[in-house]
């Protein structure tokens, strides 16, 4: 899991030859503001996403975690196609994503499927379950009409669900069965690479973690490979094999999941992990938080150098430096599979700042 | 603290009249909140907890929703029955409430300057000018920069975070002895979550306000709350001093939802979540709600809901508070880590129908 790229500059989850199902290169997806009905006029450019480079091998899960407004989801959807790539590429399997047309781009993106956060809004209300889960197979054509029900039956039993569900409507299910069909549907083209968009945020705990559990299960089942997309780091950390922190449509730091939790080097990722409150009031009573001051700024006007240094503390505690606003950083290696953003990583490691969120963290870990 | 609670819910019993029936939302809640404490409400979607307290604050929507028996006492007094002329005095001044979405809890077409000088006028003699200083000096506390320019403008132009700090500003506005936050950061980002979480108990704690804070995230709870009441079905299951309850849970669900929490500290170890799903409030409850979901049920679960009764020997914290579970077999310690039942040939009791028919299954 570990032996990601490790080639020249830009480190951390970046494209390697071999063994990646999905690399992403310097991917920019801007979205123009427009402002006037008739005349429409351009008035400015939201950068969701703004050079961001990442690969995914084969059967690994990825997480991509960053709060509203860091370009995670839309990530997620340019990779589907749902959103055209500004510039950049998409390869998958070897194939640029953008080169596809017709049939080939069909036969592609069967196996790239994704499963929203809201199943409610992503399943047509007025089709029953059985439908909604036979209609990918109709589109492409698999099996008769007799074979596909079966095959239907067969993905509500892998997805744990009862085979007559088939008929109910998804205003009838709860959201834990709502989220099982989405899934059952996802899995219908037998996909090699599902990018799960806060596929388990909108749900209770308590079947959240069956949710959870139901993903890694499929995983093995089928030798999935998973790009997780969620704002919610516990449930990132305990998916994933490597995560990437996202800040205003870059990447900030990327690492193999246990790095990154014990060795967190970016100022936002420290306070990312000092901000998720743990489940153990003993924890929380000795633990020191790190509050950012102050909301993210707009993407439509991102700051200049270092897009986190309006919030950042470290730099507040650097006594402001100038670089951080002139110059923005590069994603560099910092060891094997860990890259960062950040012109003071050595000022991070020394922070005490940096020491307080790992003893808060690591007291049970060794 | 029985007696001299600021806030005593007493058997609180709420229905919702629908089409399709009688909802059985709260089903005989229980709860004190002492002056200046902070006790945590959590339970997940349809548990009862948001309704208990739009029951305190006597904003259940009508006609559907009404209180079919209990007491509500806030200070001595009995709030079903008050007057509504009383309950509009008492809310904003005494008790008031923030909200998960302050964007619709805002009013849009109205600037930020008037919905905060509107509270202060409402309920106190304050000149115009008065007030509008007065509302400066309120979002100047809860963190907002720039406080008179921003008197003036509407609540979309605000960011979700600020708009959350002007509610938390308006409910603090006329230091009330209770405030009721119902899933106050649940809509927010987590850095932005942390600061709100912050500004909230700072300014509690500063004016001697009782917070009654409900939300579905068990680690908010271990950073805010000293007490926890965890409820479900409409039911409390458990309640307890936050150490102790996390450190001792006695209550299958309590086990099960710890348990269902990734904890960031130790990736790997996994989940275990609760099987099955949560019952349908319209059938009225007979036995305990949790027993279809529950691996630790004896016979008695199906037919006869447990009272909320004292366990276990003292407190891991040694507050003194009370530990109490509504439990017919209580977890024990060495049971909440595999979280199952160790007891040599313990079986889950079947349902009273499948009973009757299934033959024994060795010894329970």
């Amino acid at each position: 899991m570990s032996d990601a790229g490790e080639r020249g500059g830009d480190g951390g989850i970046t494209p390697t030859t071999d063994g990646a199902l999905l690399e992403v290169q310097d991917l920019r997806v801007h979205f123009p503001i427009t402002r006037g009905v008739v005349f429409r006029k351009t008035i400015g450019t939201v950068r969701a996403v703004d050079g961001v480079t990442l690969d995914i091998r084969r059967g690994e899960t990825v997480g991509l975690v960053g709060e509203s407004g860091s370009g995670k989801t839309t990530i997620g959807r340019a990779i589907v196609r749902l959103y055209a790539p500004t510039s950049g590429r998409v390869v998958f399997e070897g194939t640029d994503l953008a080169s596809l047309k017709g049939a080939g781009a069909k036969q592609v993106t069967a196996r790239l499927q994704m499963v929203f956060q809201d199943p409610y809004s992503s399943l047509d209300p007025r089709m029953s379950v059985g439908k909604c889960i036979d209609e990918p197979l109709k589109v492409h054509r698999l099996g008769k009409k007799t074979e596909r029900r079966a095959r239907v039956e067969e993905l509500l039993g892998t997805v744990g669900l009862p085979a007559r569900m088939a008929t109910r409507y998804p205003h009838e299910l709860s959201g834990g069965q709502r989220q099982r069909v989405g899934l059952a549907r996802a899995l219908a083209l037998r996909p090699s690479l599902v990018v799960a968009d806060e596929a388990v945020s909108a749900l209770d705990v308590s079947i959240q973690a069956q949710i959870i559990n139901l993903l890694q299960r499929l995983q093995r089942e089928f030798d999935l490979t998973y790009l997780f997309i969620a704002h919610d780091l516990a449930v990132v950390r305990h998916i994933s094999d490597r995560i990437a922190v996202l800040y205003m449509g870059q990447v900030v730091e990327s690492a193999p999941t246990d790095v990154l939790h014990d060795d967190p080097l970016h100022p936002y990722t420290i306070a990312l992990l000092s901000a998720i409150p743990r489940p153990d009031p003993e924890i929380e009573a000795r633990r020191t938080h790190i509050v950012l001051t102050g909301d993210p700024p707009s993407p439509a006007a991102p700051p200049p150098g270092c897009r986190f240094h309006t919030r950042c503390w470290l730099r507040q505690k650097l006594g402001n430096p100038e670089r951080c606003e002139a110059e923005p950083p590069p994603l560099a290696s910092v060891a094997r599979g860990h890259a960062v953003a950040c012109h003071f990583t050595d000022e991070v490691r020394a922070s005490p700042e940096r020491a307080a969120v790992r003893v808060g963290g690591s007291s049970a870990s060794a | 603290m029985t007696g001299e609670a600021l806030l005593s819910v007493r058997d609180l019993v709420v229905r919702f009249d629908t089409p399709q029936g009688e909802v059985h939302a709260v089903n005989g809640v229980s709860l004190d909140v002492g002056a200046g404490e902070t006790v945590g409400l959590v339970g997940e979607s349809g548990s009862g907890k948001s309704v208990t307290s739009l029951a305190v604050m006597g904003l259940l929507p009508a006609p559907a929703g009404r209180v079919a028996s209990g007491q509500i006492l806030f200070d001595g007094t009995d709030l079903i029955g008050s007057p509504e002329r009383d309950l509009r005095r008492l809310r904003g001044k005494d008790i008031s409430m923030v909200f998960q979405d302050p964007m619709s809890s805002l009013n849009p077409v109205i600037t930020i300057g008037e919905q905060v000088t509107e509270i202060l006028r409402a309920h106190e003699q304050v000149g115009k000018a008065d007030a509008r200083a007065r509302a400066a000096d309120l979002l100047r506390q809860v963190g907002i920069p720039n406080a008179e320019d921003q008197l003036v403008r509407f609540p979309h132009q605000f960011s979700g975070g600020m708009r959350q700090r002007v509610m938390i500003a308006m409910a603090l506005a006329l230091h009330p002895r209770l405030l009721i936050a119902d899933e106050p950061t649940t809509a927010l980002d987590v850095t932005i979550q942390a600061q709100v979480l912050e500004l909230l108990v700072g300014l509690t704690r500063d004016l001697g306000t009782a917070l009654l804070l409900i939300s579905h995230d068990l680690g908010i709870m271990a950073r805010v709350a000293r007490r926890i009441a965890v409820m479900y079905a409409g039911f409390v299951m458990e309640t307890a001093s936050t150490v102790e309850l996390f450190a001792n849970p006695r209550h299958p669900y309590t086990v099960g939802l710890l348990n269902s929490v990734p904890a960031i500290d130790d990736r790997g170890k996994a989940l275990r979540p609760i099987e099955g799903a949560p019952p349908d409030l319209e059938e009225p409850p007979v036995g305990c709600p949790f027993a279809p979901r529950c691996a630790w049920r004896v016979s008695s679960c199906w037919t006869e809901m447990p009272p909320l009764r004292p366990i276990g020997e003292g407190t891991a914290d040694g507050s003194g508070l009370e530990h109490e579970a509504a439990c017919h077999n209580p977890v024990t310690a060495e049971e909440v880590r595999g979280a199952a039942p160790l007891r040599p040939g313990f079986v889950p009791a079947p349902p009273p129908a499948a009973a009757a028919t299934a033959s024994p299954e060795g010894p329970a």
